[in-house]
């Protein structure tokens, strides 16, 4: 029992760790937590029945690591858009291109200025 | 990982398409809620797992473009993945239409999506006179297809029927009034509707906004269910969307302004 909440817990764990470097870190709250309440569970089996554990001191480190992660970028990251250079060249051939376009069309029988 | 390959593109794909879905058929509408120089910028956030999770930043500007004969009016609509996905999955979608100023007719549009590596460039034409569309696509091979189509009087493209719902008297509109319309997308078009669900005081980014808030509905099954797919516009003069809430097939996310500059009004 001990030793499948153990590798459940360390699963977890790794997984969370994995998330939290991911674009998506918000979501490695999920395992982080699950990582931490079968670490628990993991450690009071290990006391009652006297086993080392050193795997759960583990699973317990990759955890702390994945929430403060997780809560570093939440924080201090700032959603923004990369400088596009090439969009805004894109942009003014686009505008450019639309003008020849609309020179050719019948614009003489609209009411624009 | 394949989630987060798979989202961002279909998520685009269809927020586009729900954000396009939103139009106005009376044509003759006169425009006086948008001017050249405004600038709207909303941050588009998927839902994933239960967390609202930022993906792209959505611009919408508007400015003169002059010919020999006319000045147009140019909406112009960016969206672009926020750079902590450049590496997984950048999208730079462009989509630009060029109206009369005075009604928002279209009389150009075009669209050059760059999504993940799949690109994809799309010119209308309008005729109004005999209500068809001379349409080129291209796509990254560069092979370019012309094909002419008709449409029904009154179909516009997807940014200027964005534009095209701030037209709508909705101050004297009454609880439950519906609204039809075109969009053509994809050289097909698509039938949609407004639903006017009365006013509602929300909370944003630039400041406490009494809105009218809208149901929006497709022919198409992009737009899911009946009022899940809603829309807060300002309740003045500009009428700008101030907010968003959609439900399509790949799940369901937010739009929500950022900061508006330029206003008419």
């Amino acid at each position: 029992m001990k030793k499948i909440v153990t590798i459940f817990a360390l699963i977890l764990a790794v997984l969370s760790v994995i998330i939290a470097v991911l674009p998506v870190s918000n979501l490695s709250i999920f395992p982080a937590i699950a990582a931490l309440v079968l670490g628990i569970l993991a450690f009071y089996l290990s006391k009652k029945s006297g086993s080392g554990k050193k795997m759960i001191q583990f699973i317990f480190l990759l955890t702390i690591i994945s929430l403060l992660l997780t809560s570093y970028k939440a924080i201090f990251s700032k959603t923004e858009v990369s400088n596009n250079q090439e969009l805004k060249e894109k942009e003014k051939e686009s505008k450019e291109n639309a003008i020849e376009d609309l020179e050719e069309l019948d614009l003489d029988d609209i009411s624009i200025d | 990982m394949f989630v987060i390959k798979k989202t961002p593109k279909s998520f685009m794909k269809q927020l586009l398409i729900f954000l396009l879905c939103l139009a106005n058929i009376s044509l003759n509408a006169q425009n006086n809620a948008v001017v050249a120089g405004e600038k709207l910028i909303y941050t588009a956030s998927y839902n994933m797992s239960g967390i609202l999770t930022d993906i792209a930043q959505v611009t919408m500007e508007t400015s003169e473009a002059k010919t020999s004969k006319a000045t147009l009016l140019r909406l112009k609509c960016i969206a672009s993945t926020y750079s902590k996905w450049d590496n997984f999955f950048k999208i730079v979608d462009l989509y630009e239409s060029y109206v009369n100023p005075k009604n928002l007719t279209p009389y150009l549009y075009k669209r050059d999506i760059n999504e993940g590596g799949y690109y994809k460039f799309m010119k209308y034409t309008f005729n109004h006179k005999t209500n068809t569309i001379n349409s080129v696509q291209r796509r990254r091979t560069n092979k370019e297809e012309n094909k002419n189509f008709s449409i029904n009087a009154g179909t516009k493209d997807i940014v200027s029927t964005l534009y095209s719902i701030r037209l709508f008297d909705y101050k004297n509109m009454s609880l439950g009034a519906k609204k039809s319309f075109t969009i053509v997308f994809d050289r097909e078009e698509v039938k949609a509707q407004i639903t006017y669900l009365g006013k509602e005081t929300i909370s944003t980014n630039i400041g406490k906004k009494e809105c009218y808030k809208l149901a929006l509905s497709s022919s198409d099954q992009v737009l899911q269910g009946k009022n899940n797919n809603l829309l807060w516009l300002t309740a003045d003069e500009n009428k700008i969307i101030v907010y968003g809430k959609f439900k399509i097939p790949v799940g369901n996310g937010e739009l929500k302004i950022k900061s508006a500059q330029g206003l008419k009004n």
